[in-house]
């Protein structure tokens, strides 16, 4: 029996799951963004689309940076 | 209509890219079953939620039912849910992780031998199966109902997706699309229960239309009715549901136990666990609370459903505008794919670890059995997509899920239990209690025609611990160093061990006696007791209001 490969470094591993979360996150949070009428919206559907997709792209924006700043850290080391 | 193609497109492919991307991490067995054991208790969190909810958990099936039967379903996600979570959290987990295990019959095994976790292995695996391509269908309609492309595109697109990321990235790609989804599903569909409390005037409002106006009785609002109830009896659902069944799905379920597996520290799968109670709680405000007001809403517009499970689907088209609905539609796939990818996931960990590498192939290198776990998968999602065609429509494929879930989860609670807190407990025991509580279970919903599955759990459960213990007194009990590691008092006795151990290094020392207690303590907020302490509390108020 051969000795198993060594494994990916499990910090490495979480900074990229965080970036690669933020990317989907904000790539979403715009398309729908785009995609929604928002000014022929009634008021609170309007209002509820907007916090909605608005939450979700600064989600994505948060774990983008935090995933980035994670990985610099763990590349440095 | 085509903004919502677009948004729900662009979803998929983010998916698919992001799963594809994320396997070059990948290299080894640890990696690919238990995410090279890296996952913070964030992670656990979502990850356990997403995976819990689907479209027969979830939107479509307990939306259905709120639709029906009213808040009644909300005991689910506000009490079954969080206690289950919680004790599982508290007490199993820590068994599974320290034990090194990669599945739960692993635990078994070590515990009572071979006998007893291949049946129960072999019991998960069907009912994963069946649910995979159950999953798939209702995701096919689902779709085909609310943008109008064909069914058998869709499930090919969906199987691709879900089937690609899980079986190139593992455990760790599960657990970050699982994440997306959870964020999806919280965010973009939590305005909907904004928008229907706004139509109909507030609670205040629909009390007023659904009580007052209809005459509905009020049990439609309490989510522990009495014990007359036709769907469930108070009595039995903390009986029977709390105690037996949610427990023995929240620390017997492969696909949640494994996310906590993959945990990076004990403590961190405990805490995910515990903290994951909160959007379970929540949830009931995503799918429950929106399809108890549904009625009314559907009234006002003079829409007609003709079954529950459209209710919501119905609902979301008549209501949302473009774009909106889009990210609806993201939402609900968001649930349907995270149930997918984790019992893809969890089935092919068991099909690796419970049955090729323990009787077929031994002793092979660990490229060897990470290979076999990527073939493992492509073959599971390539039976669950043959079965697409017949899974709801042959009644005998649905009754088997049904009857061996109701089989598995008593007796495995009763088991579980006594492997965990009665050292005696033993495998001569263990197996003829198992056999009997299942057959049990089996006896009272064939024979007897019992329609509670609280009932048939608690039942079969009680008769499991009855015979085990009858059959492991009459029988030898297991050997020291057999139980070493996997019961309450030795696992207790380790952390002790630790704390000497770790005292003599650090300053030299000698400890005698019994030392002091004096383990990592984690930053206040996340303090388990505090975490565990503030769900009860909510918990109490929920039931004080919806009692």
């Amino acid at each position: 029996m051969t000795e198993p490969k060594q494994g990916a470094d499990p910090k490495l591993i979480v900074a990229i799951q965080m970036v690669s979360i933020g990317v989907i996150l904000i790539i979403l949070g715009v398309t729908v963004y785009l995609r929604s009428p928002i000014g022929k919206m009634a008021p609170f559907f309007r209002l509820n689309s907007i916090l909605s997709t608005g939450a979700i792209f600064v989600t994505g924006v948060l774990f983008f940076i935090g995933g980035y700043i994670r990985y610099r850290k763990t590349k440095k080391k | 209509m085509y903004s919502n193609l677009i948004i729900t497109g662009v979803y998929l492919v983010l998916m698919f890219a992001a799963g594809l991307f994320f396997s070059k991490n990948i290299k080894n067995t640890s990696d690919y079953f238990l995410a090279a054991r890296s996952a913070p208790w964030f992670w656990i969190m979502g990850s356990i939620w997403a995976t819990n909810i689907g479209f027969l958990h979830g939107y479509l099936a307990h939306g259905g039912a709120a639709y029906e039967w009213g808040l009644i379903q909300a005991n689910f996600e506000w009490f079954q849910g969080p206690f289950g979570y919680i004790i599982s959290g508290i007490f199993f987990i820590a068994f599974y992780w320290r034990a090194g295990i990669y599945t739960v019959p692993q635990f078994l095994e070590r515990r009572y031998g071979s006998a007893l976790s291949t049946i129960y292995s072999f019991a998960w695996l069907i009912i994963f199966v069946v649910t995979i391509a159950a999953e798939l269908y209702l995701g096919g309609m689902f779709l085909k109902n609310i943008l109008g492309i064909p069914f058998w595109p869709t499930v090919f697109v969906l199987t691709a997706v879900v089937g690609t990321y899980t079986l190139m990235g593992g455990l760790g790609a599960a657990i970050m699309m699982e994440f997306v989804q959870f964020i999806i599903m919280m965010l973009g569909t939590m305005p909907l229960l904004f928008i229907l409390l706004n139509m109909v005037g507030g609670f205040t409002g629909l009390k007023n239309v659904l009580l007052t106006q209809w005459g509905i009785s009020s049990q439609y609002f309490t989510v522990l009715p009495d014990i007359h109830h036709p769907y469930g009896p108070g009595p039995w659902i903390i009986l029977g549901q709390c105690f037996v069944v949610t427990l023995g799905w929240c620390a017997g379920h492969q696909s949640m136990v494994q996310r906590n597996l993959g945990a990076r520290s004990i403590y961190d799968a405990k805490l995910g666990y515990v903290v994951a109670s909160i959007p379970k709680t929540l949830g009931a405000f995503l799918y429950i609370v929106p399809m108890v007001i549904a009625p009314v809403i559907f009234s006002q517009f003079g829409i007609f459903v003709e079954k529950s499970d459209a209710a919501y689907g119905k609902l979301i088209i008549n209501l949302l505008p473009q774009g909106m609905l889009g990210l609806f539609i993201a939402g609900l796939l968001s649930a349907g794919l995270s149930s997918i990818s984790s019992v893809l996931n969890s089935s092919s960990t068991m099909v690796i670890k419970d049955f090729y590498e323990r009787f077929f192939v031994k002793g092979k290198s660990d490229h060897h059995y990470f290979i076999a776990g990527r073939v493992a998968t492509f073959s599971i999602i390539a039976v669950s997509l043959l079965l697409v065609p017949v899974v709801l429509k042959v009644y005998l494929i649905m009754w088997l899920e049904q009857t061996l879930i109701a089989m598995v989860l008593g007796p495995f609670m009763g088991i579980l239990m006594l492997a965990i807190f009665w050292k005696r407990a033993n495998k001569p025991g263990s197996l003829a209690g198992f056999l009997t509580g299942g057959a049990f279970a089996i006896f009272l919903q064939q024979v007897m025609g019992v329609k509670i599955f609280f009932q048939i759990s608690w039942w079969s459960f009680v008769v499991t611990l009855a015979v085990t213990i009858v059959v492991t007194l009459l029988t030898k009990p297991p050997s020291r160093e057999k139980i070493e590691g996997l019961i309450w008092e030795s696992d207790f006795k380790a952390k002790l061990g630790e704390v000497v151990d770790h005292r003599a290094e650090h300053n030299g020392s000698r400890v005698t006696g019994v030392p002091v207690l004096v383990l990592h303590k984690p930053a206040w907020y996340l303090n388990l007791k505090y975490w565990a302490t503030a769900i009860l509390l909510i918990q109490i108020v929920l039931l004080f209001f919806f009692g």
